[in-house]
């Protein structure tokens, strides 16, 4: 039983993350029908800018972890605003009418030179960094089960923000618009929407929902890398399609379902832990050859 | 007083073929001013050119005397413009409501967006029976309804229609006619691309005729119904 609870935590943990990512691939696919392939390695950025914060706001003195947590925070969520803006305005929009495949395989490259970029030209960058612990340490004991303070608030903050970006999608003129945009561009652009702004602002928004992923898994288990985004990049992806591509709640349940799978993977089957993965993913797809349009397939007024 | 659109020498195309040849016209405030032209004449596309949505390859557009050329579609409709788009164009998985909202996207004041959007309500009460239904599932009736009540949510100065009686019965197509008049008669200028010829001149004031991309025609209403080269042009 408190095996059994650990893992329901840590499941709860990393499907909260994979749907945070998941969500970004489906809000780019909604606005423009581009998959960004470098999302993944945003959601890196973002981790490293946060540690980044962490430590520059520890020398500048400020020792108390909120503080800290505080820097990280902003500065993450404001960087990777700015780089999913700018991956936007400068390659994304520019390639719109090229082939798809051109677009895919253009984020892919650019993925692939922000992961080095980062290896290379951060300090020390090809080794992992130990992400400091800014949350309470404390935990709650019941029986042999012990919840950890610093688990839950992750869990709770990152469903508040699927929770907030449910609400921003869904009652605001800026979720109308984003939504317009989606199901029609040209006829969003004649009801006098800003086109290019909502695309911006649209990839500012995914891009920093990837970066509490980032920092949340950075201050889950204590370290970031430079390869962080690969994986967490193509399981959000994956957690996008089996959900229905371009579905907002589709991609949360897709997420929630690979952090299942893994941890079925782990405790309930045969196997060594270690091929939690290679489960999952077979298990996606096999998903995917049983419902190539995703778990919930495009329907009324779901798209984003 | 200035024109609400005045065009000059318009060029526009897609990829290779030119689609609009030196077109120029005027549209005098106040006024339905129509655009009659056969299938593939260019009605659409100069439409698009004057939203943006297409920008032309030479000539000027002005919207209430300010040069628009190559201006953004969001700040062209800024000046007071609103389209109801060929084929109507809901948003099929929005709401009733949140099309209509969309309509008038540009306002910030929510009590008036309330207040416009129940005038459009009081024009169509079978819009407010069904505001929360999907757009996409309303008939072909309802739609055009959608996209008219849209069009005035914008609370604009110029109204450009595109072929608004496109695939509704007579019964619609006279209502629609009947509604086009009664919006100029808010003091909204009306644009109206049609190839409904006779009902269409029965509520214009002045007119022009599209053919193969080039105005072969134009005048008041009363003149173009007796103009010999307008029936050239469009009974063939
Ligand atoms: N996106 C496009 N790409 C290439 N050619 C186009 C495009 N849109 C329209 N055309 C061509 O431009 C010409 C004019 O089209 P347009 O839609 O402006 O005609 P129209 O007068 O509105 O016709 P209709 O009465 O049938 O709506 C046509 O020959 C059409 O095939
Ligand atoms: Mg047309």
């Amino acid at each position: 039983m408190d095996l059994f609870g650990q893992y329901v935590v840590n499941g709860l943990m990393l499907g909260t993350v994979y749907a945070l990512v998941a969500v970004g691939f489906t809000l780019f696919f909604g606005v423009l029908d581009v998959i960004k392939f470098s999302h993944g390695d945003v959601l890196m950025v973002g981790a490293f800018t946060g540690f980044t914060a962490a430590s520059g706001a520890a020398a500048l003195g400020f020792s108390h972890p909120l503080a800290q947590l505080a820097a990280t925070v902003v500065f993450a969520l404001a960087g990777t605003a700015a780089l999913g803006a700018a991956i936007a305005r400068w390659l994304i929009l520019p390639l719109k009418s090229a082939p798809r495949l051109n677009i895919l395989l253009a984020t892919l490259m650019l993925g692939t030179a922000l992961r080095e970029s980062v290896r290379l030209f951060y300090p020390d960058g090809s080794n992992p960094k130990a992400f400091p612990a800014l949350l309470p340490t404390s935990s709650w004991q019941w029986g042999q089960f012990t919840l950890r303070a610093d688990s839950s608030i992750l869990v709770v903050t990152g469903v508040l923000v699927i929770v907030g970006l449910h609400l921003l999608i869904n009652r605001t003129r800026l979720g109308l618009a984003i939504r317009a945009v989606a199901q029609d561009e040209e006829t969003a652009r004649t009801m006098g929407i800003n086109y290019t702004l909502i695309v911006l602002v649209t990839f500012a928004l995914g891009s920093s929902i990837a970066a509490v992923a980032g920092v949340m898994n950075g201050l889950y288990y204590n370290e970031i890398n430079f390869g962080m985004g690969l994986l967490l990049g193509l399981i959000g992806f994956s957690a996008a399609i089996i959900g229905g591509l371009g579905n907002l709640y589709g991609a949360i349940l897709g997420g929630f379902l690979f952090a299942a799978l893994q941890m079925i993977g782990a405790v309930a089957m045969p196997f060594a832990s270690a091929y939690k993965d290679v489960f999952a993913f077979a298990v996606v797809i096999a998903l995917m050859a049983w419902k190539p349009t995703g778990l919930i397939p495009e329907r009324a007024s779901d798209r984003v | 007083m200035d024109a609400a659109i005045e065009i000059s020498g318009l060029h526009a195309a897609y990829d290779k073929a030119d689609v609009l040849i030196d077109v120029s016209l005027t549209v005098a405030p106040g006024t339905i001013t129509c655009l009659l032209g056969s299938n593939g004449a260019g009605k659409t596309t100069l439409i698009r050119a004057i939203l943006g949505l297409t920008p032309p390859r030479a000539g000027s557009v002005k919207v209430f005397g300010a040069e628009v050329t190559g201006e953004a579609t969001h700040r062209v409709i800024a000046r007071g413009v609103a389209c109801i788009p060929e084929g109507r164009r809901m948003f099929p998985k929005l709401t009733v409501a949140e099309n209509l909202r969309l309509g008038a996207y540009q306002e910030p004041s929510e009590a008036e967006i309330k207040r416009r959007l129940a005038e459009v309500y009081d024009t169509f009460p079978r819009l407010a029976e069904r505001r929360n239904q999907l757009a996409g599932t309303m008939s072909g009736g309802e739609q055009a309804m959608v996209s008219i009540g849209r069009g005035l949510m914008g609370k604009p100065r110029l109204l450009i229609v595109d072929e608004p009686s496109l695939g509704l019965s007579p019964l619609y197509v006279k209502e629609n006619f009947r509604i086009i008049e009664g919006i100029r008669a808010r003091g909204i200028t009306v644009f109206l691309v049609e190839q409904n010829v006779h009902q269409t001149l029965a509520i214009a004031d002045a007119g022009y005729v599209l053919s193969g991309g080039r105005v072969v025609a134009g005048g008041t209403a009363a003149e173009l119904k007796s103009n010999a080269e307008f029936h050239a042009a469009y009974f063939g």
